[in-house]
């Protein structure tokens, strides 16, 4: 297997790597991605909905320069649907053209050709001609055990078996970032072939840097508000009183949202014209109402 | 235990000893995840103390529940060498003297452990939970202990989630999904399988109903007389019933919303939030007020009668039978099951006499012991066979 080129001589080059393309990496999290790659592990990511998870395989993908590839998991998923599938119809309409001419070992061999089969998003990392891909298994708790179980020998050798075609094996390792909304937990077995990152709300500077350079038309006084705002949200005295935090993700679409209305100061009345973007529960927007006033306070400092 | 000491090669040694730390505080780590950890390190340097922790982190760490042991040993073990030497040393614990570190009795333990070395093998298989009610009764009234697992209960519970799963069977929902069995046929996939086949439909498949996990309701007693079980069967079922729907309340003299704590990913957390929750810790029972606080702010829980609820108490009530009777026969019509696990169960020739444990052996669907190991196997087989009927 070829080494990967990561192109990235420390966590640093890496860092400044990402927030060229606008994501605001943690050093904590940007040395998981620094080992991920050099010593070609898979890397999963686990935290609350909506902390930047996907958008960082997004970002990778953007700075290495490598194809994204991207595996949505879902309840049932089966193997065709994540590996390859054969082309029925274009396998039969051969088998019919070929009827006449040939005898039935050579339409055999001839109808499961790889032109005949439809490769899904693993198989077309593994066959990824170099620098290699960025494979997104997005979700990986939403699947099944048995497809968590199918994923051991990709996840562990980078190789996949075909019973028609035989061993296939990466050229290039593909970098995978696997993610997980915790639904539940996923097998040790994959664990144990990954390396492991938390992903946490992320800091008050960090996150005004990312509703920044994402919704720079904000202005910085509403910006320092939104974050403000937010960060109380998910702190110690409020964080039980909500069903689900707002996340990274809800931030922005605050703050886009916000930008749509004209608004230049946050007001309560605005906030609970706004909350449903925040908060996607009927109970946490009721819960909210009484808190505006508390979380509006400017800093004691 | 300096990180400086890497060029006379110790830091393999120490991340080998860092390893086995966090084994033995409940963080699964196996020498392969330590082989890797010393390649991780060898890759970011041991300039930066917040790199060599997010290294040691990503390979060492594979749950969130984890994640704070790990902060906490690494912090003990690496960024204050002084206390790792006085534990190396094996020096007397006077020179501990003060406030202890706030620290998880796992962590704690882990650290302790480094001490003492030649540690006679344990007998794992006669750990049960009646042991913990060997404490006397007045160092249990005095340091009521409900706020953290140590370290071997840690591993009792983890132990028994693995061994005693609650398999709560599922029940078949209103939503389908493609299967080969089931009564409706799935016109979808037939019309595919015909096209994929040249207009033949060599089988029908089907929808079948998509089985859906039942919802558990569980109301701990909280009181004196409870408190040891209450918090090694409240760690078991956070564990055991962990992705599944289910809600969880305390009561005392009073109901606690242990809902919150319930989210909590780490049983230690849960406990922390649990213990800081209830105000009443340890006082007397009053079933059927708590009962009625259950009736008139949170009969939300109670989901279409498919709720199963697990009533642990011992029915030692010191409210009105009456009130508690006409709150147990409206909780009794409103859940799919009413499952009383009662610890008193453990004496020979227990009989309800008490006037609560009447009321409620009267309505309950199954009264089932919990007070050791063996029996909380039996509790999943009868609640899987109770579940049947």
């Amino acid at each position: 297997m070829v080494e990967p080129v990561s192109g990235f001589a420390s966590i640093d080059e890496l860092t400044h790597a990402l927030q060229g393309v606008g994501y605001h990496a943690p050093r904590q999290l940007a040395t998981s991605v620094y080992l991920a790659m050099k010593l070609q592990r898979p890397l999963l990511l686990e935290g609350e909905p909506g902390v930047g998870k996907t958008e960082l395989a997004k970002a990778l993908a953007k700075v290495l320069g490598r194809p994204l590839l991207r595996l949505q998991c879902y309840d049932g998923m089966e193997q065709r649907e994540a590996l390859y599938e054969w082309n029925h119809t274009a396998q039969l309409l051969h088998m019919r053209a070929a009827q006449d001419t040939n005898t039935a070992d050579e339409i055999e061999r001839e109808v499961y050709q790889p032109r005949y089969l439809i490769r899904r998003p693993l198989l077309q990392a593994l066959q990824a001609p170099a620098p290699g891909a960025v494979l997104l298994i997005d979700e990986v708790d939403r699947a099944d055990e048995p497809f968590e179980a199918f994923l051991l020998e990709y996840l562990g050798e980078y190789q996949v078996s075909i019973p028609e075609l035989g061993t296939i094996k990466a050229e290039v390792a593909p970098l995978t970032i696997l993610t997980s909304n915790r639904t539940r937990d996923l097998n040790d077995a994959v664990k144990r072939r990954c390396l492991y990152q938390w992903m946490d709300y992320p800091e008050r500077e960090r996150e005004l840097a990312i509703v920044q350079s994402q919704v720079p038309e904000a202005g910085p006084a509403l910006t320092e508000q939104i974050t403000q705002f937010v960060s109380r949200l998910r702190s110690m005295p409020f964080v039980n009183a909500f069903q689900r935090s707002p996340g990274i993700a809800e931030s922005v679409e605050w703050a886009k949202a916000l930008v749509a209305l004209d608004t230049l100061t946050l007001d309560p009345e605005v906030v609970q014209d706004t909350a449903g973007i925040l908060f996607k529960q009927r109970e946490d927007v009721a819960a909210l109402i009484p808190l505006i006033d508390e979380l509006l306070q400017p800093d004691p400092a | 235990m300096k990180l400086g000491d890497a060029r006379s090669g110790k830091l393999p040694d120490n991340i080998t000893g860092f390893g086995r730390a966090l084994r033995r505080a409940g963080v699964p780590v196996d020498s392969s995840r330590i082989a890797l950890a010393i390649d991780a390190v060898g890759l970011v340097g041991i300039e930066r103390k917040d790199d060599l922790h997010a290294a040691l982190r990503a390979v060492f760490v594979s749950r969130q529940q984890d994640l704070e042991v790990f902060d906490q040993l690494f912090d003990a073990l690496f960024r204050n060498p002084e206390l790792a030497q006085q534990l190396l040393a094996q020096m007397l614990p006077k020179v501990r003297q003060g406030q202890p570190p706030k620290r998880k009795a796992r962590v704690q333990e882990a650290l302790a452990a480094a001490r003492t070395p030649a540690e006679g093998p344990r007998k794992e298989s006669e750990i049960q939970l009646d042991a913990a009610m060997t404490a006397s009764d007045q160092q249990r009234l005095r340091h009521a202990d409900f706020a953290t697992l140590n370290a071997s209960e840690f591993h009792l519970i983890e132990r028994l989630v693995r061994d005693v799963p609650m398999p709560l069977p599922p029940v078949p929902g209103r939503r389908t999904r493609a299967g080969t069995r089931g009564q409706r046929p799935h016109w979808a996939a037939a019309l595919q399988q015909a096209r994929r086949f040249e207009g033949e439909l060599l089988w029908l498949p089907k929808r079948s109903r998509r089985p859906q996990a039942l919802p558990l309701l569980v109301l701990v007693d909280i009181s004196g007389s409870m408190e040891r079980y209450a918090r090694l069967l409240l760690a078991f079922l956070h564990n055991a019933t962990h992705g599944r729907p289910r809600a969880a309340f305390a009561f005392g003299t009073d109901l606690t919303d242990l809902r919150p704590a319930f989210r909590q990913r780490d049983t230690d957390h849960m406990l922390d939030m649990a213990n800081a929750a209830i105000a009443d810790f340890a006082g007397g029972t009053r079933l059927g007020a708590s009962l009625t606080t259950l009736r008139e702010r949170h009969a939300r829980t109670l989901v279409g009668r498919r709720t199963v609820v697990l009533l642990i108490s011992d029915g030692l009530d010191t409210g009105e039978p009456e009130a508690l009777n006409q709150e147990v026969v409206w909780l009794k019509r409103h859940c799919r099951q009413l499952l009383w696990l009662n610890p008193l169960l453990r004496f020979d020739g227990y009989a309800p006499l008490a006037s609560g444990a009447q009321v409620l052996h009267q309505h309950a669907d199954g009264m089932l012991a919990v007070h050791n190991l063996s029996r909380l196997e039996d509790l999943a087989q009868a609640m899987a066979q109770l579940m049947r009927r």
